[in-house]
């Protein structure tokens, strides 16, 4: 149980530190790459917890999801190449500000409501992965689908808002 | 099987593949190259890139060939033979292999060269075309084994193999296991025409390094073709490691020849075909899988 815990804790440093290094870095590439840090970090951090299926998931997810990010940072922004030295922050104020309230939403969504008792067994991954398929397919799947339809739509207008308009 | 004799048939594995892939390059079958040209890399001069981001460039070579060994753990080489036997291994075999992408693109950029940059970015544009082809038959592999794990995989082939009860995903799943290994026709990010890519700016025991990696991710990934689809261990007469070894080899053998036999491919063909043709084809495959397991029920 010692273990777990600090190695909870060691890993949710690491994905704060690789966060802090995002903004720290003069180049997307980098930055992207910090990001991909953080999350791997925080994979980690469900793989101390005991759920295999989201740790494994989360690492790989987001290994190919930062990277392809960093080429179309690389591709819409003036970073040819993503080997120029850019400011990574911008609206300073406005970040900072942003940046405080969900730290404190985050610490307060931790410690208000009651998350019940610890516990004490996990059940094996192969159960886990299993209730959590009936779990997607049942009682969440309108949650999801809306998310991911959401997500589809975003990235349509996105990519036609970006588009030049043809005459 | 204990686990030193298990490393050691993989060090094997890997030198085996290393001499047929200089049989592949030069057309001559050399027993000592590998040693020879390993030997020679370290012995020679480490040129490094005037200003590299040198965190980044150190870590590529090693990140890469972590990739490929990692994914290999959670390979079965015989009946209860797994390093490590994950409940989800079959997705930690894609977990792993995404992380080869990631240390190629670090390669490419943390140099700071404009050869190397470009390659990383064109083998990043690669991997959106054949990713889903690798994610996409294994899918379908777990779901005819019911389950996640790749021992299981293997298990459920006991009857048929998957080659034969889902063609269609092994063709695209060895295509797609070729382009990981940035094999020949996928070797555009990596050839002479980059002035030898992602690996240019590497040299001596680096390049030594980058060059097993690759070594490291072929035997990997055909030994995934094998667990996955060729029925892993399963064979008459022979110990089951012996299967899985001759397997391998006989896949890997076949990645590196068959490739040289066609002209290479642009990223921009390999996108366009990977989600044209690839990714409806793996839709119909685990389509096929589904209705199959359907059908025995």
């Amino acid at each position: 149980m010692t273990w777990q815990l600090l190695s909870v804790a060691f890993f949710g440093l690491l994905a704060i530190w690789f966060g802090v290094t995002v903004f720290r870095t003069s180049s997307m590439v980098r930055s992207a790459l910090s990001l991909l840090g953080s999350m791997a970090a925080v994979g980690a951090m469900f793989l101390a917890m005991q759920a295999e299926f989201l740790g494994v998931l989360q690492i790989m997810m987001m290994a190919t999801e930062m990277t392809i990010m960093a080429i179309f940072m690389v591709m819409y922004m003036m970073d040819p190449g993503g080997l120029g030295q850019m400011d990574m922050t911008h609206q300073k104020r406005v970040s900072v500000a942003a940046g405080v309230t969900g730290a404190l939403a985050g610490i307060l969504l931790a410690l208000l409501p009651g998350w019940g008792p610890i516990v004490r067994s996990v059940p094996g991954p192969a159960r886990q992965t299993h209730d959590l398929g009936i779990e997607l397919m049942n009682r969440s799947m309108i949650v999801f689908e809306t998310a991911g339809v959401a997500i589809l739509v975003a990235m349509i207008a996105a990519t036609s808002v970006a588009i030049a308009r043809r005459r | 099987m204990t686990s030193p004799s298990y490393v050691l048939l993989f060090a094997l594995g890997l030198y085996v593949v290393a001499v047929l892939e200089g049989w592949a390059s030069t057309g001559r079958l050399r027993l000592a190259r590998p040693l020879r040209a390993g030997v020679a890399l370290l012995g020679r001069e480490t040129v490094t890139p005037r200003r590299p981001d040198r965190v980044l460039y150190e870590t590529a070579p090693v990140l890469l060939l972590a990739a490929g060994l990692l994914a290999a753990a959670v390979l079965p080489l015989d009946r209860g033979a797994v390093s490590v036997d994950l409940a989800t291994g079959v997705l930690f075999v894609n977990s792993a292999l995404a992380y080869v992408m990631v240390g190629l693109v670090m390669a490419g950029w943390a140099p700071g060269g404009a050869y190397s940059l470009v390659a990383g970015w064109r083998f990043l544009g690669q991997l959106v075309a054949y990713s889903m082809l690798i994610v996409m038959p294994i899918t379908a592999v777990a779901m005819r084994a019911q389950s996640l794990s790749t021992t299981a995989a293997v298990s459920s082939q006991v009857h048929l193999w998957n080659l034969a009860a889902q063609p269609l995903g092994f063709a695209l799943f060895f295509l797609a296991a070729m382009a990981v290994c940035f094999l020949p026709p996928f070797d555009l990010p990596v050839s002479s025409d980059l002035a030898g890519g992602v690996a240019g700016e590497y040299t001596g025991a680096r390049l030594a390094v980058v060059r097993l990696a690759r070594v490291a991710l072929v035997l990997t990934l055909s030994l995934a073709v094998v667990v996955f689809f060729l029925g892993g261990w399963l064979g008459p007469v022979l110990p089951g490691w012996v299967w899985t070894f001759v397997k391998t080899i006989a896949v890997a053998a076949t990645m590196l020849v068959v490739g040289r036999l066609v002209p290479r491919l642009r990223e921009e063909q390999v996108l366009a075909w990977g989600w044209k043709y690839g990714i409806p084809l793996a839709l119909v495959n685990i389509l096929w899988v589904g209705l199959t397991l359907l059908g025995v029920r």
